[in-house]
């Protein structure tokens, strides 16, 4: 009986923590218009994941600096699908329902591909996401190529985004011109994911 | 101040205050400065300098209670205190010398940091001819946190000359700071599976009940993981586990390894061998769309063998060769097979329709519901009662399958296959749990192509018995030997019903839950994060009562004294999700582990990815799996 079900049971895909070189855990979340928005159906093309949080100092350097909604605008011109990601649990002060997070992200004039929201902090765990912002890179295969920091300028001063060295946009632009990504794996850095 | 102030939320409020006083023109204050959650002062060891002496200076960092400051490598998330000194000429400030810190968690995750009050010492170097006291200032940057959220203060300091001085204190602190760890110390670091094991000798005067390594860099350990201590003759082994997403290789245990809580010592230790990843097992990759259908197909079969079908549709099929006219046979037997595809199409397409709703359903639904498993239980016991000859039932649809007088033929074939689909419904929930599970987390459309291909199978049978009758003919004539396998054939049906019963009675509570099991806890997502952080390896059974695999699964794996034996010798935690009833948190856990049906079995571990086992589990896999814990 064993060996008959056995033949049965076809096995799904892995339960991989999100791990640079492993294919990325897929997920569907929806976006704060209530559409079910999921990785797997972006095959074919760059994805990036960003971990955000409106009430994080740090995401307000990125926003209040304007550095997170150029990598957006620059990259998805490029075909690049950029999906935004909050993870802070809902009945925390700090969530933002649907509605609130639309207008906050029209606010400040971003344009992901998508806003979404896991309030249950599923995706953020399988990911091991950790900081706001957090930033990670899904290959047209599904394959994250990409874990860590937005840059290297640990700090919440919007001065310091100019000079500092930024991790995702080097990483895609090695990426996109077909090169091997050389951080694959940096240190992120900002506020805990409140789950 | 309100929580609900969102500008103080931000925490901006609070930094344009203390930027003010940070401003050109300003004169930086003296006095401590003092916020809502922390308060912050330069203290001094000595009015002037000594000839021989370190001239120390304190920044006296008070957190409110709950808040917290950071280390040098804050953890998981947050910011190192820095110190921007402002120093006549010739003067040089050294680097912070940073007092032992705490592991504080956060959620899943930790930081390194202070709680309540932190004095980080600075050693400035003056020049030799100096003797009068200088105007000592710095700006200092800090994030303070509490669990909930995080507010990055500033401020302008200056060492006030009149103040009382805090030599004790500082003496004090100075006594408290990390050593570095040298001779009398025996160290050794080999690179393990997911992490770094560390041979500790420690001095003999050291007598250290706990240990804990925090690193000086991050990216290298998993920051919320406990490290398992194991004494040894010798010494004792601490095994670090490695981080998830790790910043480069981890071939330096170089931090503070923290005795009792309170003593650091300095390590720099080169690690021999490298660390590895664990293997994932019992997981294939996932089958290309000709294969699962295949499969599905192949499935769909077997399905005619399944214990809740084969007697219902064995004794239409003996019908068949009473039957002469082949036109009407072949219709039939077509019609049957449209039944069982649209019933199997409906089926997908009101799972993915539910599941488009945000419906928190996956494959086995429809035993979720009690009023469905009731109706399932009554057929069963009509149809067994039927076979055992305790009555004819004219009117219903095996009986009248043999019935060439039928009113509505064609209706009947179409609703016999209908029925054939509600039959199987307990063979297919349980047996398919994973094969279906998986279609659905598919696309809509590979969804509905792998329930098709379920179909095609389970009917195909039938149909080609109805086209070709005379492969019946090998048969017995028709006679009493009919009456008396009728009568066998009833007895799985009668199995059926009372295992039905036993799942109705779990799904309306009267006998509670699943028959508990010594050592199990319920599961809840926020129970395996909680475990996990103290650092235990968790098991999860993502099982149902409906679910025939899980329960063989049990009997034969999860309930024998040695594997109850193996987990308890492991210190592994067991946690059981009972699938039975709808549980929306179940269901996007299994999302999460990529299934949509039961069983799926998990092992998680700290600072590890969580490893799936096999659906057909085995005792080698498990004791495989757990084996690799200690690693």
């Amino acid at each position: 009986m064993k060996v008959l079900i056995a033949a049965f049971l076809f096995t799904a895909g892995n339960a991989l923590a999100g791990t640079v070189g492993q294919p990325a855990p897929d997920f569907t979340l929806n976006d704060v218009g209530g559409k079910p928005v999921k990785l797997s159906d972006y095959r074919g093309s760059y994805v990036v994941l960003e971990w955000v949080n409106p009430e994080c100092p740090y995401v307000e350097k990125h926003y209040g600096s304007a550095n997170m909604q150029g990598l957006q605008k620059e990259y998805t011109a490029q075909k690049v699908v950029w999906l935004t990601i909050n993870s802070t649990r809902e009945g925390h002060y700090e969530y933002y329902p649907p509605q609130k997070m639309a207008v906050w992200m029209k606010q400040v004039g971003g344009t992901p591909s998508a806003t979404l929201l896991d309030p249950t902090g599923t995706v953020g765990r399988a990911y091991q996401a950790r900081t706001t912002p957090h930033m990670y890179i899904v290959d047209p295969k599904g394959v994250l190529v990409y874990a860590g920091g937005i840059d290297d300028k640990r700090s919440t001063s919007k001065e310091d985004v100019k000079t500092a060295k930024n991790y995702v946009r080097a990483a895609l632009s090695e990426a996109l011109a077909g090169k091997p990504i050389s951080a694959a794996s940096t240190a992120s850095y900002g506020c805990s994911i409140k789950y | 101040m309100t929580r609900h102030d969102p500008s103080i939320l931000r925490g901006f409020g609070l930094a344009a205050a203390l930027l003010a006083l940070a401003a050109p023109g300003i004169p930086a204050t003296a006095a401590p400065v003092r916020t809502e959650q922390a308060e912050a002062e330069l203290l001094a060891e000595r009015a002037a300098p000594e000839a021989g002496k370190p001239f120390t200076v304190a920044l006296r960092l008070q957190a409110a209670k709950g808040w917290h400051t950071y280390w040098r490598n804050p953890g998981d998330s947050g910011q190192p205190t820095s110190i921007q000194w402002q120093l006549p000429a010739g003067y040089h400030a050294g680097p912070i010398q940073w007092p032992v810190p705490e592991k504080l968690p956060i959620g899943p995750l930790a930081n390194y940091g202070y709680e309540g009050e932190v004095l980080l010492l600075t050693d400035i170097a003056l020049p030799p001819e100096a003797k009068t006291p200088a105007r000592i200032a710095a700006h200092a940057k800090w994030l303070v946190c509490n669990p909930e959220r995080c507010i990055p203060q500033e401020a302008d300091l200056v060492l006030d000359p009149g103040a009382p001085l805090r030599a004790q204190q500082i003496a004090y602190a100075r006594e408290a700071l990390p050593e570095s760890a040298g001779a009398g110390w025996g160290l050794k670091a080999s690179g393990a599976t997911g992490g770094v094991a560390l041979e500790v000798v420690p001095p003999a005067d050291l007598r250290a009940m706990t240990l804990h390594f925090f690193p000086y860099e991050e990216g290298k350990v998993q920051h919320a993981a406990r490290q398992p201590l194991e004494r040894r003759d010798a010494g004792m082994r601490l095994f670090i586990p490695v981080a998830a997403q790790a910043v480069g290789a981890f071939d330096r245990v170089h931090g503070l390894l923290v005795a009792d809580g309170v003593r650091g010592f300095e390590i720099d230790v080169p690690v021999k061998g490298a660390v590895t990843a664990s293997p994932v097992v019992g997981s294939a990759r996932p089958l290309g769309l000709v294969a699962a259908l295949a499969l599905a197909f192949a499935g769909g079969l077997i399905l005619n063998l399944m214990p809740c079908v084969l007697p219902v549709l064995s004794i239409k099929v003996l019908g068949f060769a009473r039957r002469r006219d082949a036109h009407a046979m072949r219709l039939h037997g077509l019609l049957y097979g449209a039944g069982v595809l649209a019933s199997f199409l409906a089926l997908a397409g009101l799972l993915i329709a539910l599941k488009a709703a945000g419906a928190a359903v996956g494959w086995g639904f429809q035993l979720q519901s009690p009023v469905f498993v009731a109706l399932l239980a009554m057929l069963f016991l009509a149809l067994a009662l039927n076979l055992s000859g305790a009555f004819e039932f004219r009117s219903l649809v095996p009986a009248r399958l043999a019935n060439a007088g039928a009113s509505h033929p064609h209706a009947d074939a179409f609703l016999t296959g209908i029925l054939a689909v509600v039959v199987a419904s307990p063979c297919t929930v349980p047996f398919m749990g994973a094969a279906l599970g998986y279609a659905l987390t598919e696309s809509a459309l590979v969804a509905l192509a792998v329930f098709a291909a379920l179909g095609l199978g389970m009917a195909v049978p039938y149909v080609l018995l109805a086209f070709e009758p005379r492969w019946l003919r090998r048969l017995p004539k028709p006679g009493p030997w009919m009456v008396s396998l009728k009568r066998w054939l009833a007895l799985p049906l009668y199995a059926t019903v009372v295992w039905l019963a036993w799942v109705l009675s779990i799904q309306v509570g009267l006998a509670g839950t699943q028959p508990a099991q010594d050592g199990w806890q319920p599961y809840s997502q926020a129970r395996v994060a909680e475990l996990v952080a103290q650092g235990k390896p968790v098991f999860v059974d993502f099982t149902a009562a409906w679910c025939v695999t899980c329960q063989v699964n049990k009997q034969l794996v999860l309930a024998r004294p040695d594997t109850e034996h193996a987990f308890a010798e492991r210190g592994v935690a067991l946690l059981r999700a009972d699938w039975t009833r709808q549980d929306p948190e179940i269901t996007r856990a299994l999302a999460a582990l990529g299934r949509n049906g039961v069983p799926v079995y998990v092992l998680y571990r700290p600072g590890r990815e969580p490893r799936l086992l096999p659906e057909i589990l085995t005792r080698e896999a498990v004791q495989s799996a757990l084996a690799d814990l200690s690693t």
